[in-house]
């Protein structure tokens, strides 16, 4: 095990125990460890969709690495704005063209891209903010363009084709399986539900009757997304005990009881001087 | 009789940090002793393992990564299940990644099961094309042509010069899609722009919280079967004959729920014993 490895362990032990401590009460050990997930989440994030996105794909396709010699005016001039930028950043913009495999001819249809994603940038500035509109316009209009398909394909086509079944050779009853009944309560399910959605007629007498129905099904189905979160939260806990319980190995010089305790006693420490304070 | 109320009806009103304390120690304790409670496998894990098992060698499987360290504990062990399966079968593995961190998941899960389990040689028995920011135009893309989308792998190598890409040029050239999803984009996503337009079956791995949103595409044939969180996992790996960290943790699963529906059983009688007495006086 090396050094790094080991001061990893600590930093996580550490990180974890400050996020549990908030369940004692709001401290400085939560507020560092939540302060310090958002700020490297952040820069994380868009370090990421920058090397991954944003240099290969964009740049990577505006001034890919040429074939031979640059030759042509335009062209030239096209790669000496690229060398200014190289001047400033070489680790974006590498000397004589990025090779990402896109080959060897500039894309200028991304030149479009690029302008609306500065024109995004621009919405910090209040001179300029209504350029930003055009770039979120593009975003949304293609957004819902791509989902309008999709959602009527998976969600409503597929979804009704796979509700509209046939009974022939189906058992009547099956606790886990396929059978009539079990389908039968998905239709009642489904109907009901939707009919409790449905504002245009006052919900009294027997469509209240049904729409009742809707919210036994409704109730069901958040109390099993409840179940379904409580799982998935003890799962989680389970990982980070797990976690805790190998950093506290000798391996890893018992970093989760030095933790624990160091910061049960400057959480006593804190708790004690702010008693003090609130009485004094 | 009313003494006995009076101590439900004050346990109610239980400090909180009781409570974390209980659950924290039904979770525990199972680590230290294991119980060994029996793990049965749902039809929905059953679903999935029945359709990597009529997969044959050399079939093509594309695999995505889409969580990260806040939900490893649920969706990692079902992922490196799924991947001993897969390589113990001699399918070629091809994983993409639509969250940042979810490259980093796929690493680690590889370096166990590819290289030191089964020993499998990078670009001929498996490939990480790695990560590309664009949720679903991503996959609109991928079901394309994949080359619009990674034109290199993680590594920095081309994919023409990749052995096992020569010939896969879109999502139809594979024979089975799994998405280990924590969220978005992920499992819904893959369903829509990818499983339904070419007909290539599909299998998920979610967390428990998403089950209930993807339930309804399991159920209607859309999607080949799901592994539920970390029960999901134990359950694939029983099915699989190879426990590992699923099954390990399902002890403390099961006790932590056993305690949890004690508190919620404990918490409505003590509310119900002091609504009547309210109504009495």
């Amino acid at each position: 095990m090396n050094g790094s490895e080991i001061f990893g362990a600590w930093v996580a032990v550490f990180l974890t125990l400050g996020i549990f401590s908030y369940l004692y009460k709001d401290n400085p050990f939560y507020k560092i460890a939540e302060h310090v997930f958002v700020g490297v989440s952040a820069g994380y994030w868009m370090a990421m969709a920058f090397w991954t996105q944003v240099q290969p794909n964009l740049f990577g396709r505006l001034w890919p690495k040429p074939e031979g010699d640059i030759s042509g005016f335009l062209m030239k001039g096209w790669y000496g704005i690229y060398n200014s930028f190289g001047f400033i950043l070489p680790s974006v913009f590498p000397s004589g063209g990025i090779d990402k495999g896109h080959g060897h001819d500039p894309h200028f249809i991304y030149l479009l891209p690029f302008a609306l994603g500065i024109m995004m940038l621009l919405s910090v500035s209040s001179k300029l903010s209504w350029l930003a509109r055009l770039g979120i316009a593009y975003t949304v209009g293609m957004a819902a363009g791509l989902r309008a398909y999709a959602f009527l394909n998976s969600n409503v086509l597929g979804q009704i084709k796979g509700s509209a079944v046939s009974f022939v050779d189906m058992p009547w009853f099956s606790l886990t399986g396929v059978s009539i009944f079990n389908n039968l309560i998905i239709l009642v399910g489904t109907i009901t539900g939707l009919l409790y959605f449905y504002f245009s007629k006052e919900h009294k007498g027997t469509f209240g009757k049904v729409t009742r129905v809707g919210i036994y099904f409704l109730m069901v189905s958040f109390g099993a997304s409840f179940g379904f979160a409580v799982m998935g939260r003890i799962s989680l806990l389970i990982g980070r005990f797990t976690d805790l319980i190998t950093y506290g190995t000798e391996t890893y010089n018992y970093a989760s009881i030095w933790v624990f305790l160091l910061m049960i006693v400057l959480l006593a420490v804190w708790t004690f001087k702010g008693d003090k304070k609130a009485t004094g | 009789m009313e003494k006995f109320l009076d101590f439900i009806v004050r346990a109610g009103s239980l400090d909180r940090r009781v409570i974390f304390m209980v659950i924290a120690l039904a979770v525990m304790l199972p680590l230290f002793f294991p119980l060994g409670l029996p793990i049965r496998a749902t039809n929905s894990s059953q679903q999935v393992y029945d359709v990597v098992e009529e997969l044959n060698a050399g079939d093509k499987a594309l695999v995505s990564f889409e969580y990260g360290p806040s939900t490893k504990p649920e969706i990692h062990p079902m992922a490196v299940a799924l991947l001993r399966h897969l390589f113990s079968k001699d399918v070629k593995v091809y994983i993409t990644c639509l969250w940042p961190d979810g490259q980093f998941m796929a690493l680690e899960a590889l370096e166990q099961v590819a290289k030191k389990q089964y020993g499998k040689v990078y670009g001929e028995d498996y490939v990480l094309l790695g990560y590309r920011p664009g949720a679903e135009a991503i996959i609109k893309g991928l079901v394309s042509n994949i080359r619009k989308v990674f034109t290199v792998d993680s590594r920095g190598d081309f994919l023409d010069d990749i052995p096992m890409m020569v010939g896969v040029n879109q999502v139809k050239d594979f024979d089975f899609i799994f998405s280990a999803s924590a969220g978005y984009p992920g499992t819904v996503e893959w369903v829509q722009y990818a499983a339904d337009p070419t007909g290539v079956t599909m299998s998920t791995g979610t967390t428990s919280i998403q089950v209930n949103e993807v339930m309804p595409y399991v159920q209607s044939g859309q999607i080949k079967g799901i592994l539920g969180g970390m029960p999901g996992a134990a359950e694939y790996e029983s099915l699989i004959g190879q426990a590992g960290i699923g099954t390990s943790g399902m002890d403390a699963q099961s006790v932590a729920h056993i305690i949890i529906v004690g508190f919620i059983i404990f918490g409505n009688i003590s509310f119900f014993i002091e609504r009547r007495r309210s109504k009495k006086y």
